[in-house]
């Protein structure tokens, strides 16, 4: 990346810094509301924990609440990547900026890019909290989580590619809303199918079987598993190979595939005259 | 010397959006179009304050997004600085600033200076010439006390002239300005046209093309207007040529005293008629005539020398200038006719 693209990426991080901690108490309850929900976490997981011994020893690392953990860190920034290029455009495009900001020597696709870049750190420091608070809470426990810093490496390839993944649908999403002026649809779909079929809460072999093949569908299935077992049994990228060649497919497929839709959406938006319509 | 602003057949025009029960009660009806603009072809000289008039809807945002890229054109060819508006996307967009009148195109949490450090990052500035650019403009668009204050406190006057100051941010050698005194007092209105007359147009020489439907305005600053409606370019010149083509003839206020009556006649140079229904009254004593006459002095020489020989006095004779407000009427009515 060149410098001044850099520049122009850290030109709308600082912005969207600026704008979030304008609106100071809503910056401090949410991170207030991010212990609160770890906090139901894991009391919800203590208690089935306890009452459901013998299906949790076969939860990968054996522990409810770090399974659940390190489901919900994934599917967060899976969340980010679907949605923050969309909200971003839209949100641009009806608080009126976005003209403004097209009438520059900057390309639409770094307008869009750099706009979502806040969102990225913002949920890093977010999952990162997360996890902190998480393993915090379990520590003072008899069931505290044992990180296992070898899997490290295999958890971040995984996460870099399943981002990219999502990165492919969430640009998809954004031409969408340039075009159609509605993106959200695919969004909550992908969502929604994530939570439920992708093992973010519950393993995926839970499911009935007749639906267990769509949780195969699914980028996040295979992320939060190869997370967990990277994390919480410490496999490394060999033993991972299997979840890493998958997400390695869907990346190569979505992620030219989004970038091709929202070419031929700009041009088509700024042929018809709708780029800054909403 | 090439032109700023060169358009040639310019012509746009708009798939109109048709709802859902349409789309499935007639799903194989070809969809309508909208033409925006049609034919339009002008030049624009460096250094010239260009006007653009027209009722709303005439096709002038059309033409400035065209001419700003945010749109492509159906037919015809736009060249901005001497760039392709389709081939040289980017150094169109570094040749220009677009002063709108839209105050929601800023961030109104942030600060005037952060508003400004944000966008001169997107016009390719380096953090340390960002900071001293943003700074001289904010001295002299008299913004410094206010600068670290969030721009949602900001006067709409002031939001205008931040307006300014973000299109000036990378110096630019062209300024389009939509409708830029649109939401100000007629003090601020006047204060930014003396920004644009005298500073940017005068002193720095930058061309500057103008979208406005406020005629005194376009009267005050343009050299050049071209009057947009319903898609084309329907007159184009100085303001003494747009008003030549309204008037094909002169027209002249005489006051008379004297003589022995006066009525309406016609020769072959043209027209008098006494004008009674003047909201304000002739001279004591005195009638006042209204004369329509074939340009170049012979027909208006030939009426005073009648109206002499019949005893009357001349009391004065004043050439009647069309206003750009009567000329722009005319047009549009022009091009409201049925073809």
């Amino acid at each position: 990346m060149r410098i001044p693209a850099i520049r122009k990426a850290l030109a709308f991080v600082w912005r969207d810094f600026l704008n979030e901690v304008s609106y100071k108490s809503a910056f401090v309850l949410h991170v207030g509301s991010l212990i609160f929900s770890v906090g139901i976490w894991f009391f919800f997981s203590a208690f089935l924990q306890d009452n459901l011994k013998e299906k949790m020893d076969s939860l990968t690392g054996g522990n409810l609440f770090a399974f659940i953990l390190f489901g919900i860190a994934p599917f967060s920034y899976q969340q980010v990547a679907l949605s923050a290029f969309a909200h971003r455009f839209r949100e641009e495009q009806v608080t009126g900026t976005l003209e403004a900001m097209l009438v520059c020597p900057t390309r639409t696709s770094m307008v869009i890019f750099a706009s979502a870049l806040f969102d990225f750190l913002f949920t890093s420091l977010r999952v990162v909290l997360y996890i902190l608070v998480g393993v915090g809470f379990a520590h003072f426990t008899t069931r505290p989580i044992s990180l296992h810093m070898a899997g490290l490496a295999a958890a971040l390839v995984i996460f870099f590619l399943m981002v990219l993944t999502s990165v492919g649908v969430g640009i998809m999403a954004a031409a969408f809303v340039m075009y159609f002026k509605k993106g959200e649809v695919l969004v909550t779909l992908i969502s929604s199918a994530s939570a439920l079929f992708g093992g973010v809460f519950f393993p995926a072999g839970a499911l009935p079987r007749i639906v267990q093949p769509l949780s195969a569908l699914l980028p996040i299935t295979y992320t939060t598993d190869g997370v967990r077992r990277a994390l919480l049994t410490g496999e490394g990228i060999v033993d991972l190979l299997p979840q890493i060649r998958v997400l390695l497919i869907f990346a190569a497929v979505l992620l030219p595939l989004g970038l091709y839709i929202f070419r031929i959406a700009l041009r088509a938006a700024r042929r018809d005259g709708t780029l800054v319509q909403y | 010397m090439p032109a700023a602003i060169s358009v040639e057949d310019l012509a746009k025009s708009f798939i109109k959006r048709r709802s859902l029960r349409d789309m499935v009660t007639h799903p194989l009806v070809k969809a309508e179009r909208v033409t925006a603009l049609d034919g339009v072809t002008l030049s624009v000289a460096p250094g010239e304050i260009f006007g653009l008039l027209g009722p709303n809807g005439a096709g002038k945002t059309t033409l400035l997004k065209i001419l700003s890229c945010l749109i492509i054109q159906s037919r015809g060819r736009a060249l901005v600085n001497g760039y392709d508006t389709l081939a040289d996307e980017m150094r169109v967009k570094t040749s220009v600033g677009f002063v709108t009148s839209d105050e929601r195109s800023f961030y109104w949490r942030l600060s005037g200076r952060e508003n400004l450090r944000f966008f001169a990052s997107l016009y390719n500035l380096p953090p340390a010439r960002a900071a001293r650019r943003c700074q001289d403009l904010l001295d002299r668009l008299e913004l410094t006390d206010k600068a670290d204050h969030a721009f949602m406190t900001y006067s709409s006057g002031m939001k205008q002239r931040m307006a300014v100051a973000r299109a000036l941010l990378h110096d630019p050698p062209i300024l389009f300005m939509d409708e830029p005194t649109r939401s100000l007092d007629p003090l601020a209105a006047k204060h930014l046209r003396t920004l644009v007359t005298d500073s940017l147009n005068r002193k720095e020489g930058k061309t500057i093309l103008l979208a406005t439907h406020n005629l005194s305005e376009a009267e005050e600053l343009c050299s050049r207007i071209a009057i947009i409606h319903k898609a084309r370019i329907r007159r184009m010149g100085t303001l003494a040529e747009v008003r030549s083509w309204a008037l094909a003839r002169e027209r002249y206020v005489i006051e008379v005293s004297g003589g022995d009556g006066f009525a309406p006649y016609r020769f072959d140079g043209g027209r008098v008629e006494v004008d009674d229904g003047a909201a304000e009254g002739p001279a004591p004593h005195a009638v006042r005539l209204r004369a329509e006459l074939d340009r170049g002095g012979a027909a208006l020489t030939h009426v005073l020398r009648d109206l002499v020989a019949r005893g009357a006095t001349i009391v004065s004779c004043t050439r009647y200038e069309a206003s750009l407000q009567e000329i722009f009427d005319m047009t549009v009515e022009e091009g409201n006719k049925p073809a």
